[in-house]
């Protein structure tokens, strides 16, 4: 469901320099139903969200008590989270032998999909100034 | 200025009360237009309370004590979009609790993402069975699409509302709470545990799930602790709602009602395909690679009997056998719609011989029947009896009352109520202390159409074809369950 690969990919790239003269902060918190593993995540805008690379990437130490991340310097616009919670760490999204998900995942706005990811639509939100997502990934 | 305040209030009142509103034609209409049996698919709007129910025929049996655990679906239609097919509706679960002569009944729905949703937008958006749903779902997993509805496991202190695509919803026994989805091991998260585990004669559970041509399954200690899960490949991607066991095997039977393209509603992914015929798979236990595959005439079926294996190696089991899927298809719109006819002909009870040479042939009873059921002290043993709901005809499209067929002698006795009862599925009760086949109560409720209201009957194994030998009368219309499981 989750595009790992793509996810996993942006946590191995260097952030790049923000050049936005117009700055957005964003600050993500993962509320989790496991206190092991990494929350891995990827930020993404309206034409890299559907399959592309994210803008920005992070990981989340959950086992050392990481739960927030905060990206500076985001271009004031839409923008959209997918997320999953690799809760034993061994750095793969787990899928059961029928190909399903077996650890958490979720996207901004705690939006759910239709038989898929959650669409660009219903997980998209505002940057602009300081902004916040809660998101609950259990 | 109060008075004529209170003048002009009353007067509107009033005048609400003579003028027929569009919404009290409707529903006039639609009661009209409602088939008699239309109760069975009716919608509860919340939970049942426990309360006590009244006994209003014979007495109760005594030394029997229990709870029969019945789900099914419970509500269908909101204001901005209904489910339109049977196996789509919400899942209720309900008790009915036999203690010292008296019954409580109670009911409450399961606590489903699914019924969340559907609640918070007052529209069933959730693609099913055979409801199509909407733009509007949130399924991030099979489980947000988990209606609970279909059947009922016992696990200790608490029972399992089963579905068919999804994993188990855990409720307690006692007050019917919802308290989780069950995943029984981290890595089987979601796999597929369909409604029809079967116990062994050790005690334990065995279960399994389908997807497409893969089936998972499922061993299980009788407190639902899992002992392992394996992966077995079908020959077919055959609709599968049920299997069955014998001590030593395991067994899928696939009607060519087979998989043909990835769409939704679920039922509109298969196509029927009778020149295929139905095939047997018996998956040796012990070795789920090890199987044999058997041939026989097509058939349709959504339940089987236990099966059992005797000396030379023959394998019997009874299925609920039908000349096609347009039950699944179109009859189970019909019986929500409350309206129109039911298409096809009732389901036969029949029993397949499956032999040591690899011949396999089916005997009919000639009996109309569906949820056939044995005697629970014989699980995976020979045995002669199989209980079932009869009656079901082309005009009136629900049971009517048991049937027990016997296969050792053909004969079949039943005890049919009027078509003023909905008969639902039975238990096979034992009487305690006892060791016969016939030694056993059948506990069961029905519909009373008359009445407007749910009943529950006990039957005696040894003389069915007398009717009730007692008969409890709630004050409350429960819609017609699918599954039940006794707690004794």
């Amino acid at each position: 469901m989750i595009r790992t690969a793509a996810l996993i990919a942006a946590l191995s790239l260097t952030a790049a320099p923000a050049l936005a003269q117009s700055a957005g902060t964003l600050t993500v918190t993962f509320e989790t139903g496991a206190d092991t593993g990494a929350v891995m995540f990827g930020l993404y805008d309206a034409a890299t969200y559907d399959g592309g690379q994210p803008i920005r990437g992070a990981r989340l130490d959950v086992a050392a008590g990481q739960r927030t991340a905060t990206f500076d310097g985001l271009v004031a616009g839409e923008y959209a989270i997918r997320a999953f919670h690799d809760v034993n760490g061994d750095g793969q999204m787990n899928r059961n032998p029928f190909g399903m998900p077996t650890e958490p995942f979720a996207f901004s706005n705690n939006a759910v999909g239709n038989m898929g990811p959650a669409s660009w639509d219903r997980a998209r939100f505002v940057v602009e100034g300081a902004t916040v997502q809660m998101i609950s990934i259990r | 200025m109060k008075a004529s305040r209170r003048h002009f209030l009353m007067s509107a009142a009033a005048l609400s009360a003579v003028v027929a509103t569009p919404e009290t034609v409707w529903a006039a209409m639609a009661q009209d237009a409602a088939a008699p049996w239309a109760l069975a698919t009716a919608d509860l709007e919340g939970d049942v309370a426990p309360r006590a129910m009244r006994l209003v025929r014979g007495r109760a049996p005594a030394g029997l004590s229990g709870t029969l655990f019945r789900n099914g679906p419970g509500k269908f239609r909101r204001p901005g979009g209904s489910a339109t097919h049977w196996f789509d509706g919400d899942g209720l679960m309900r008790s009915f609790r036999i203690e010292d002569g008296q019954v409580t009944l109670a009911a409450r729905f399961a606590d489903t993402p699914k019924r969340r949703t559907e609640t918070e937008l007052e529209a069933v958006v959730t693609p099913g069975f055979g409801t199509v749903g909407d733009a509007r779902a949130r399924i991030g997993s099979n489980d947000d699409a988990n209606a609970a509805n279909t059947a009922v496991m016992v696990t200790g202190d608490k029972v399992w509302a089963l579905w068919e695509g999804g994993s188990p919803l855990q409720m307690d026994a006692a007050t019917l709470a919802t308290e989780r989805f069950v995943t029984l091991r981290d890595d089987l998260k979601g796999m597929p545990f369909q409604a029809h585990p079967r116990r062994a004669p050790d005690g334990t559970v065995w279960n399994v799930g389908t997807n497409a041509d893969q089936a998972v399954v499922w061993h299980l200690n009788a407190d639902g602790s899992l002992i392992s899960a394996g992966l077995v490949p079908l020959p077919r991607a055959s609709y599968l709602h049920d299997f069955t066991a014998t001590e030593r095997s395991l067994i899928f039977v696939l009607q060519p009602w087979v998989f043909a393209q990835r769409r939704m509603p679920f039922s509109t992914q298969f196509a029927w395909r009778p020149e295929l015929g139905t095939q047997v798979l018996v998956v040796d236990k012990a070795d789920l690679t090890r199987t044999r595959l058997f041939e026989l005439p097509t058939f349709s079926f959504f339940h089987l009997g236990d099966g059992w294996e005797e000396a030379d190696g023959t394998i019997r089991f009874d299925v609920a056998a039908n000349r096609d899927a347009s039950f699944a298809i179109e009859g189970a719109r019909v019986l929500v719609a409350q309206t129109g006819t039911v298409p096809g002909e009732p389901s036969v009870l029949k029993l397949v011989t499956l032999h040591a040479d690899g011949q396999a042939e089916m005997t009919s009873s000639g009996i109309t029947a569906e949820f056939p059921k044995g005697d629970p002290r014989r699980p995976c043993s020979r045995r002669d009896l199989t209980v079932h709901v009869h009656g079901e005809r082309g005009d009136r499209p629900l049971p009517n009352g048991l049937g027990i067929q016997n296969w050792a002698t053909g004969v079949n006795r039943a005890f049919l109520f009027d078509d003023t009862q909905i008969m639902e599925e039975a238990v096979f009760v034992p009487k305690p202390g006892r060791s016969d086949e016939s030694d056993a109560w059948l506990v069961a409720p029905s519909i009373n159409l008359a009445e407007g209201v749910t009943e529950l009957h006990v039957f005696d194994v040894a003389a069915v074809e007398d009717g009730p030998v007692a008969t409890w009368r709630a004050d409350v219309a429960l819609p017609a369950g699918f599954h039940g499981a006794w707690k004794g």
